[in-house]
């Protein structure tokens, strides 16, 4: 089976999220066992930030990390899992609310849910429509 | 990529607001600002961004200059006296070597400051120590004020505060303060034994470089700003604000670090590594210790704080510019009238002329453009409240009734803040008060 960052490479709409992972460094860490839970945000979702924003981020690795860390987590966890404990602990140490929305629509934090439960080799991959951000 | 521009939302997803501030709330959910969108709000708070850019561009640099440079000096007597160096420092954010090239500035100092430093409000070209001694010069007495805000308040999220309590941070501390008083064993002996003073000082000096990092930002915002108004480019007070929402999340992202350089040797008290953001980790606590809380300045009103007068927690402060009443402030060497005597010296003619045309004219200039400084401020919060509420929560159009509700709740929360009496929320809604 694929590992995290393999999908991601492969799957068509990730290119601003795989330059993100190779720019911070994180490429290595995606590949080890883990397991991770990732929230994928697709090009679409990156598109979204005004002018500059991914700029800055590529410019500064660790600061790009500490984003995109938000948006991992330790420990392979399915929707149904994560729904039922409403609030999961990201790598980067910031909380990540979790909720079933209008329409049973999977939330997570602002984002909606795309694509759930994608199953990798080291982990599960939940693809956002946004990028989400810690607070 | 595409600039925020908010769409105008859809109507009756939610019912409206009770909140006594509905119509602000309101406001808010349709794309707007806590400021009434008119074009005399719209030339004062771009009149007073501009006067606010030209001090700030001495600010962020000295800022610098103190936490970089001058450091543990046990007596700064001429810390205010900024070398050449730091006038040419780059900006980062302006210029041709910018990392990020939104805003047209150049990357060294304002031409105005540079004129203003050579011959003060005087007009003369005459020593430096002359201007200084005669206080005609840019105040950083302000700047520090803020800084000392940051300082004191502390806990306002991101984790800035708390790296300054750990071991690798005293660890750091330790490399810079060893070799700054290399040769001198009275210091290194007090810092031996009362090893807290000398890290005090350097948490006090590391919040110097995070608002000196802040403001090298906001200086060419506020510049760009002024050139974009100048050209007829802003429609209203919503194109000020969303431009202050673009520039927010387009430097988001900026290291927030301290180094210290001994001779040609940096010390990394704050490593860029550390991850720490401009948005996080400087522009949110900045907003919340200056605009809502700082403290009570001394000079302006005397408060009893065993009869609770001042409130008890320090979340409760409320002294920022956001409530301040701007008339007992305008007494003399306190620092947010410094901070007005800083601006009243680089005001653009149009915003001139609008003072002279109400209350007493030039005799009350610093109260009136204080009252404008209050009222642009509003605005930058709103951009803040606004830049919040795309980061974190739904767009202003979103159809999803939840979502919309999430909104409501979020701007309802923030209005809460602005319940307080002393709150200026309601002042500024008129153009009369000035």
């Amino acid at each position: 089976m694929a590992t995290i960052v393999d999908i991601a490479v492969n799957t068509e709409g990730f290119s601003t999220l795989v330059a993100a992972v190779q720019a911070a460094g994180l490429v290595e860490t995606l590949q080890t066992p883990g397991p991770f839970t990732v929230f994928a945000p697709n090009d679409d979702a990156f598109a979204k930030l005004p002018p500059g924003t991914v700029q800055t981020l590529v410019q500064n690795p660790p600061q790009l990390a500490r984003i995109l860390t938000f948006h991992v987590v330790a420990g392979k966890y399915t929707q149904a899992e994560l729904l039922e404990m409403g609030q999961i602990d990201s790598i980067e140490g910031a909380p990540i609310p979790v909720r079933t929305g209008l329409n049973n629509t999977f939330e997570v934090k602002n984002a909606t849910v795309l694509a759930a439960d994608i199953e990798a080799e080291n982990g599960i991959i939940h693809v956002l429509d946004n990028v989400i951000l810690m607070g | 990529m595409a600039t925020l521009t908010e769409p105008t939302p859809t109507k009756n997803v939610i019912p409206p607001s009770t909140h006594p501030f509905a119509d602000i709330i309101h406001r808010l959910e349709a794309g707007g600002s806590m400021l009434p969108d008119t074009p005399e709000n719209l030339k004062q708070i771009i009149g007073i961004y501009k006067a606010y850019a030209v001090p700030m561009d001495f600010y962020w640099r000295d800022l610098l200059y103190i936490a970089e440079r001058v450091f543990l000096d046990p007596l700064p007597a001429f810390k205010y006296f900024l070398p050449q160096s730091y006038l040419d420092l780059p900006n980062h954010y302006a210029g041709d070597t910018a990392d990020l090239r939104i805003w047209r500035g150049e990357a060294e100092a304002h031409p105005e400051l540079l004129e203003f430093m050579e011959k003060g409000e005087l007009g003369k070209k005459l020593p430096k120590i002359f201007h200084h001694l005669w206080h005609d010069r840019v105040n950083m007495e302000f700047a520090e004020a803020c800084k000392q805000a940051m300082l004191w308040h502390q806990g306002m999220g991101g984790r800035f505060n708390d790296y300054l309590y750990t071991d690798e941070y005293k660890a750091n501390c330790d490399q810079a303060i060893a070799a700054y008083f290399k040769g001198n064993p009275l210091m290194l002996t007090l810092h031996k034994h009362f090893p807290d003073l000398f890290y005090e000082k350097c948490r006090d000096l590391s919040y110097y470089s995070n608002l000196g990092l802040f403001w090298e930002v906001m200086a060419p915002v506020f510049f760009e700003m002024s050139d974009i108004y100048d050209e007829g480019g802003f429609k209203g007070v919503p194109d000020a604000m969303d431009f202050l929402v673009n520039g927010i999340f387009a430097v988001a992202g900026r290291p927030i670090y301290h180094h210290v350089y001994v001779g040609d040797e940096c010390f990394e008290l704050v490593p860029k590594s550390k991850a720490f953001t401009w948005l996080y980790e400087a522009a949110l606590p900045y907003v919340e210790a200056v605009f809502y809380r700082t403290a009570p300045f001394r000079g302006t009103k005397s408060y009893n704080a065993q009869a609770h007068e001042v409130p008890g927690d320090q979340k409760d402060f409320h002294y920022g510019i956001l409530y301040a009443d701007v008339f007992p402030v305008g007494s003399a060497g306190i620092p947010p009238t410094l901070l007005m005597q800083d601006m009243m010296h680089f005001l653009p003619d149009y915003l001139r002329d609008y003072y002279d045309d109400y209350c007493r004219g030039d005799d009350d200039v610093l109260i009136q453009l204080g009252i404008t400084f209050q009222r642009s401020m509003y605005n930058v919060t709103s951009a803040v409240i606004q830049a919040l509420r795309t980061a974190l929560l739904y767009p202003l159009d979103d159809p999803n009734p939840e979502h919309r509700l999430a909104n409501r709740q979020f701007f309802e929360a923030q209005m809460d803040r602005f319940l307080r009496p002393e709150a200026r929320l309601r002042d500024i809604q008129s153009q009369d008060y000035r």
